[in-house]
């Protein structure tokens, strides 16, 4: 009697071994929580705490870091280039008052702060 | 029709990252791929039982869907998902401290029903053969039953057991003999 490879014939008996199928309760179940779980990403992306949480954490600290210098740079650098730098104004209440007009030509401001002080 | 959309088949790995993009579709197509595969690993793992199988089932792909940026593209998905659900198998069996419990099954004959094409002789063969790796410990079972049902190779099977080549064979090695000595139909069947 020709005997047979054992590998082969459990890998035959086992292929051949039927139980059965599992609930088909479970698929429901598993595709309702995938759909909970991806709402519940949709909302979190509305939010802004992870945003506050990555800006108020020690995480790219650097990148922060080097942000908030250019802004203080260019906060100061414009306030320099204002043509009030320099002048010294009174507390007459006269004085301070002004009108604002939407003029366009005081768009385009002299930098010469003499000629600019002069004038006053 | 021109704009006809292909339906083409999808790897593991595929569908893994569009499930970690919110894909249902991928995420049904995934789970109908593999339910059949890691519901027979439970049953036999778990003393054939239908209960603890499906619970155990749907608690592994519960946990693809909480964390499914855990699966590393890198290894083989296959492997990946039979590792988590040996683990789980493992787990239990701590759990419950003594894995003997799960040796209370005994064969029905009205279980099988459902098998027509399965003849009630090669049934019980294979209830036999179970109940004497249960009686051999979970380690030989779950290196027959991914090496033997799932076609797994020798490397692939040490990977999701995380032991040694070595050990996978000699522990095939132990479980063929330990069978054949304790059923004598085996012996006359096949080549030790």
């Amino acid at each position: 009697m020709n005997k047979k490879n054992p590998d082969h014939f459990f890998s035959q008996l086992l292929q051949n071994d039927l139980i059965g199928k599992p609930d088909e309760a479970i698929e429901n179940r598993l595709m309702h929580s995938f759909l909970l779980k991806s709402a519940g990403l949709k909302l979190k992306q509305n939010s802004f705490t992870s945003y506050f949480g990555w800006l108020f954490s020690l995480q790219s600290i650097g990148f922060k870091a080097g942000l908030a210098s250019v802004i203080l740079f260019f906060s100061v650098i414009n306030s320099n280039l204002s043509p009030d730098t320099g002048k010294i104004t009174g507390n007459d209440s006269l004085f301070n008052k002004r009108i604002l007009v939407a003029d366009s030509t005081r768009w385009i401001k002299s930098m010469d702060s003499l000629r600019h002080d002069s004038l006053n | 029709m021109i704009f006809r959309r292909k339906n083409k088949i999808l790897s593991d790995n595929e569908l893994m990252r569009l499930i970690v993009s919110h894909d249902q579709s991928a995420f049904s197509k995934l789970y109908l791929r593999y339910k059949d595969r890691i519901y027979y690993y439970f049953y036999r793992m778990l003393g054939n039982s239908s209960d603890l199988a499906n619970d155990f089932l749907q608690e592994l792909f519960m946990k693809i869907i909480q964390k499914p940026e855990n699966y590393n593209p890198a290894y083989g998905f296959k492997t990946w998902l039979f590792s988590i659900a040996n683990n789980m198998c493992k787990n239990e069996y701590r759990r419950r401290g003594v894995h003997t419990k799960f040796q209370q099954y005994e064969v029905h004959e009205e279980k099988f029903d459902f098998i027509n094409e399965q003849t009630v002789e090669t049934k019980l063969v294979i209830e036999k053969i179970f109940q004497s790796l249960e009686q051999l410990g979970q380690e030989h079972q779950s290196t027959f039953l991914l090496r033997y049902r799932e076609g797994f190779s020798i490397g692939e099977v040490a990977e999701i057991l995380e032991v040694s080549e070595g050990t996978v064979k000699s522990r095939l090695f132990y479980a063929r003999k330990y069978l054949a000595e304790k059923l004598n139909y085996l012996k006359e069947e096949i080549e030790f």
